[in-house]
């Protein structure tokens, strides 16, 4: 019975499996020969990242390659560490602001050599963190994170009646768990989980003036919108560590977190390609924290297109696109 | 303590037992063992630290460090060049079916293509909702995008349905097979795609390919599973009689119980549509082609109305296809189908005027230059400002809603349910819950349920996730809680009454596709307590299959006992409390268990929206890099699934043979 069952279907999965094999055959040969045709400046694939800014880089540099240099350009939106895989076979050809994923870099750039760290957007990225500017009125000395102590129960609320501290998106580095126990704080660590949720969560409490402190960063276009200000934590040393996966003394996280370049990073196959796309990314850079701000506050504070903001950026700031431009 | 209860267990298999030895009573009992250890023991006896295999996420870091180089070396070895292979075949396959749909068609030939294939195989009404499918995306702006979806979907639904329903077939036929193959479908659902998206990447690098294989890896399981529940639903005394009359194995398959499990194969190929289409946003995020998943994860941050209407192109793209496919599968159905040579020729000029009709709007198309996509008028600024008003009101603190509803209603709920709970398990001794629950499910299930949770949670123990596993454990319970109790009145009130019914089915299409961070975010505001929106986000995902299941097992019982019970004078209600609901029993424990494994399945949404723990540990470790902190976590999600899985599967494996 069992036999009969595998009798003709046998005959169809062979015909099946050799047709598809034969697809696969072809396919393959035909990737192969696609990659060498980047004639002049052609496609260039510039991945956008799910944060505002990002879609600011993005768009701005896109609308500079396509309207200056004749330049097709692709967005992508693919997540923050496959795209490293996808730059490493050429597949995206560049990522243009990275909050330092230096295991990535390890892997890519220095051991693999299939990605290029390509230097600074102009920007300078720095966590820390925030509370609203309100509540100095009533509690100056949270100025600094000394000033937090004994006063932990004003950021109550229901899951951490002790303080709650606001917990950053799970994608971004952090250590506040091991830097409230270092700091001696009765904060409770309390994850609301994407950016989004947290900006939910902030932007609930500072609508009905209520202390809040949280994880959060610049350069971010609702700093000042939100009028955030940084608590002060103690100064950085020589064994800092921002990481708090890593396994580390607690004193070595009782510092500030660090300020850094936000990194621009290239396929090593677009850098060899010869595109003059090429030179004009490593060029680009914002002139300040707060032309990407503004960039970013008409495309998601005003709903602008993101093609149109970017038009109207280059538009009003020609002398720092004729920089890129080498002009 | 834990262990009297054990001792006293047994008795309570028979089922003529007096009240304090019934289940109820020793699961309460054990219960308020466990809560008197936690008043009275220590509160830092947790998982102890020796008992951690800590290496482990270090070997898995070094697992996938090394996969990765071995698949870009220059040469990479026949296993990396045969998944390579396949990879740019299906991305050529995916590709070449957007080409078609967009450049080589343009839009209006696409539509006609869209609409006369669904009035030539599905009749008038099918057509009327693909051609409105259509209307939708060019009204939403959206049009390029959904077509790339659309094309991506169609291979994925395609090879999803050319894989598991095969092996469907061979789960309903053999018992050895079923066994096997349902801790990988287990697996494969619950396992968040968070996890395996790196590994995806490597081996399928990004692209269509990579995110076709992502969406099948959840799409296959239903399409396996409800396959195989058709096959053995086929009443044993028909299987019986065709093999008496000489049917051949081949015969009996073909002739007899495929075409009985029709209604069942039906279903199996709605749940793989909606499955699917449930992953576009993740499979997005490693897709050089991210069609409506990019609006979505992009607009979160940036536009959230946009995301919202990208989410209901899904849903529309979901539903088009499901109605199709259902009104083809329903006009094609050999017992209804009698053509006779006159009718055979009508259809066969249908199809060739269908073909010209395609062709000649593709001409015209191309000489009027309509364009790839359709970029005229559309209403999207205007959906915009309407869905954005909605969501200016829905995230002002200052609003009635949230003053005098959500948020003391979310409060309340933290404080008073959800805080203790978690509370108590993260807090109770470990050795206390682990012997509580192994006695727990001693009682429901049976010994070798028993053994495998006991097996279970010590493996979350030692791969070093107790604490976060105890606290999402806590959350999973209230979840599936909630969304059982909705799921099975809303599925009881949807068999009985077809108007519910009918209401009901779109409600669950629509939360079955619709991205949950998209409408979950909005929950954020209203709820601003963490647990509470990722709790919303489990329940209404779970909800819906509870539902489907009851509906279909109530639906299902047999006449004769509806008629007999009847005819004794019984009334509607009591049929249905007395009659129904024990004979569908099998159905509603399907529907919890589903409903646990769906909740399971959105661990990780909950915790970007709140629940933390277990769901964010699986997010960091695919967005910061730390593969090994998210396969660690994931294991932890996996082996608390398969622990619930077995305790609540309950006598489903012998109730094999079905309902007939």
């Amino acid at each position: 019975m069992r036999k009969r069952l595998w009798g003709r279907p046998a005959r169809l999965i062979v015909a099946a499996a050799a047709l598809a094999g034969l697809a696969v055959l072809v396919a393959g040969t035909a990737t192969a020969r696609t990659t060498a045709a980047k004639a002049n400046c052609g496609t260039v694939t510039l991945n956008e990242q799910a944060w505002t800014g990002s879609t600011a880089n993005t768009y701005v540099a896109k609308y500079v390659l396509e309207k200056y240099l004749g330049c097709k350009v692709k967005v992508t939106d693919i997540a923050e560490i496959p795209v490293y895989q996808a730059m490493a076979q050429g597949k995206v050809d560049a990522v243009l602001e990275d909050w330092q994923h230096v295991a990535q870099y390890k892997q890519y750039a220095t051991k693999q050599k299939s990605v290029v760290l390509e230097g600074s957007n102009g920007l300078t990225g720095h966590i820390g963190w925030f509370i609203p500017r309100y509540l100095l009125k009533k509690y100056p000395s949270f100025k600094t994170w000394k000033g937090l102590k004994g006063h932990e129960s004003v950021f109550a609320s229901p899951e951490a009646p002790q303080g709650m501290f606001l917990g950053g998106d799970p994608s971004y580095e952090q250590k506040d768990t091991q830097l409230i126990q270092a700091l001696g704080l009765k904060l409770k660590h309390v994850t609301v989980g994407a950016e989004t949720a947290e900006v939910a969560r902030f932007s609930q409490l500072i609508a009905q003036k209520k202390p809040v402190i949280m994880y959060w960063w610049t350069p971010e276009y609702r700093n000042a919108e939100f009028d955030l200000v940084e608590v002060k934590l103690p100064a950085r040393m020589k064994s800092c560590q921002d990481d708090g996966t890593v396994k580390a003394p607690l004193k070595d996280f009782r510092c500030a977190y660090s300020s850094y370049p936000l990194e621009k990073v290239f396929s090593s196959k677009f850098v060899k390609s010869g595109s003059p796309a090429v030179a004009v990314l490593k060029r680009f850079k914002w002139p300040s924290n707060s032309d990407q701000n503004l960039v970013s506050s008409w495309i998601a504070g005003e709903h602008m297109d993101a093609q149109k903001a970017a038009e109207k950026y280059v538009k009003s700031h020609m002398s720092a696109v004729n920089k890129w431009l080498g002009k | 303590m834990a262990a009297s209860s054990i001792a006293a267990a047994p008795a309570a298999v028979f089922s003529h037992r007096p009240w304090w030895r019934s289940r109820t009573t020793l699961v309460a009992a054990i219960v308020a063992v466990m809560v008197i250890c936690h008043l009275t023991l220590s509160r830092t006896l947790t998982w102890p630290n020796s008992l951690v295999w800590h290496s482990l996420t270090h070997y898995l870091d070094n697992m996938q460090n090394w996969l990765a180089a071995e698949g870009d070396k220059t040469h990479p070895s026949i296993v990396y060049r045969v998944i390579h292979g396949i990879s740019s075949a299906l991305d050529a396959l995916v590709r070449w079916l957007y080409h078609l749909l967009s450049k080589w068609l343009t839009w209006p030939a696409t539509t006609v293509l869209g609409g006369l294939l669904s009035l030539r195989f599905g009749g008038r009404r099918a057509a009327a909702i693909m051609v409105a499918s259509f209307a939708a995306f060019a009204t939403l702006g959206l049009w390029d995008e959904s077509m790339q979806t659309l094309a991506l979907m169609l291979v994925a639904v395609a090879l999803s349905l050319l894989v598991g329903v095969p092996l469907g077939v061979l789960a309903g036929r053999s018992d050895r097979f079923e066994r096997m193959i349902t801790p990988v479908l287990d697996a494969m659902q619950i396992v968040p795609a968070f996890a395996y998206l790196m590994p995806v990447v490597i081996f399928f690098s990004v692209g269509p390919a990579a995110a076709v294989i992502t969406t099948m890896v959840y799409s296959v399981p239903p399409a396996v599973r409800i396959t195989s529940l058709g096959i053995r639903s086929v009443p044993a005394n028909t299987v019986e009689a065709a093999t008496a009359i000489g049917s051949t194995g081949r015969q009996l398959l073909w002739k007899v119980q495929l075409p009985l499990a029709r209604r069942l194969l039906l279903l199996s190929v709605n749940q793989t549509i909606l499955f699917a289409l449930s992953m576009v946003v993740i499979a997005g995020l490693i897709n050089t082609e991210g069609g409506l998943g990019a609006p979505v994860t992009n607009g979160l941050n940036s536009n959230p109305a946009l995301a919202i209407l990208a989410g209901a192109a899904i849903v529309v793209m979901a539903i088009a296809l499901d109605r199709v496919t259902e009104a083809i599968a329903e006009r094609t159905d050999p017992a209804r189908r009698h053509l006779d040579v006159a009718g055979r020729k009508r259809a066969r000029v249908a199809t060739v005027a269908a073909l010209a009709a395609i062709a000649v709007t593709a001409a015209l198309g191309h000489a009027f230059s309509a364009g790839a996509a359709y970029s005229r008028w559309t209403a999207q600024d205007w959906l915009l400002a309407r869905v954005q008003s909605v969501l200016d009101y829905v995230q002002k603190p200052t609003t009635f809603l949230f003053n005098e509803i959500t948020n003391p209603l979310g409060t309340f709920l933290v404080a008073h349910l959800l805080q203790p709970l978690d509370t108590f398990l993260v807090e109770t001794p470990w050795f206390v819950t682990l012997a509580g629950l192994t006695a727990i499910a001693f009682i429901l299930s049976g010994i070798r349920p028993a053994a495998t949770t006991a097996l279970m949670f010590a493996l979350i123990g030692a791969i070093g996730e107790w604490r976060d596993a105890m606290d999402t454990f806590s959350q999973v319970l209230v979840a599936t809680a909630i969304a059982v109790v909705l799921g099975i009145v809303l599925g009881v009130l949807a068999a009985e009454s077809n108007r519910v019914s009918r209401v009901v089915r779109p409600i669950n299409d629509i939360l079955q596709t619709l991205p949950q961070l998209v409408y979950v975010i909005p929950f954020v505001y209203v709820f601003p307590i963490s647990y509470v929106p990722g709790l919303i986000a489990s329940v209404l995902y779970a909800f819906p299959v509870v539902v489907r299941l009851v509906e279909r097992g109530v639906r299902d019982v047999a006449p004769p006992a509806v008629e007999a019970a009847g005819a004794f004078g019984a009334t509607r209600l009591q049929v249905l409390v007395k009659v129904k609901i024990p004979l569908a029993r099998d159905a509603i424990m399907l529907g919890i268990n589903q409903g646990l494994i769906m909740v399971l399945a959105v661990v990780v949404i909950a915790g970007l929206v709140g629940s933390g723990a277990l769901g964010y540990a699986v997010a960091a470790g695919l967005q910061r890099g730390q593969f090994g902190i998210g396969v660690v976590a994931s294991i932890a999600i996996l082996a608390m699934g398969i622990a619930l899985d077995r305790v609540t599967r309950g006598n489903r494996g012998t109730a094999k043979g079905g309902q007939g």
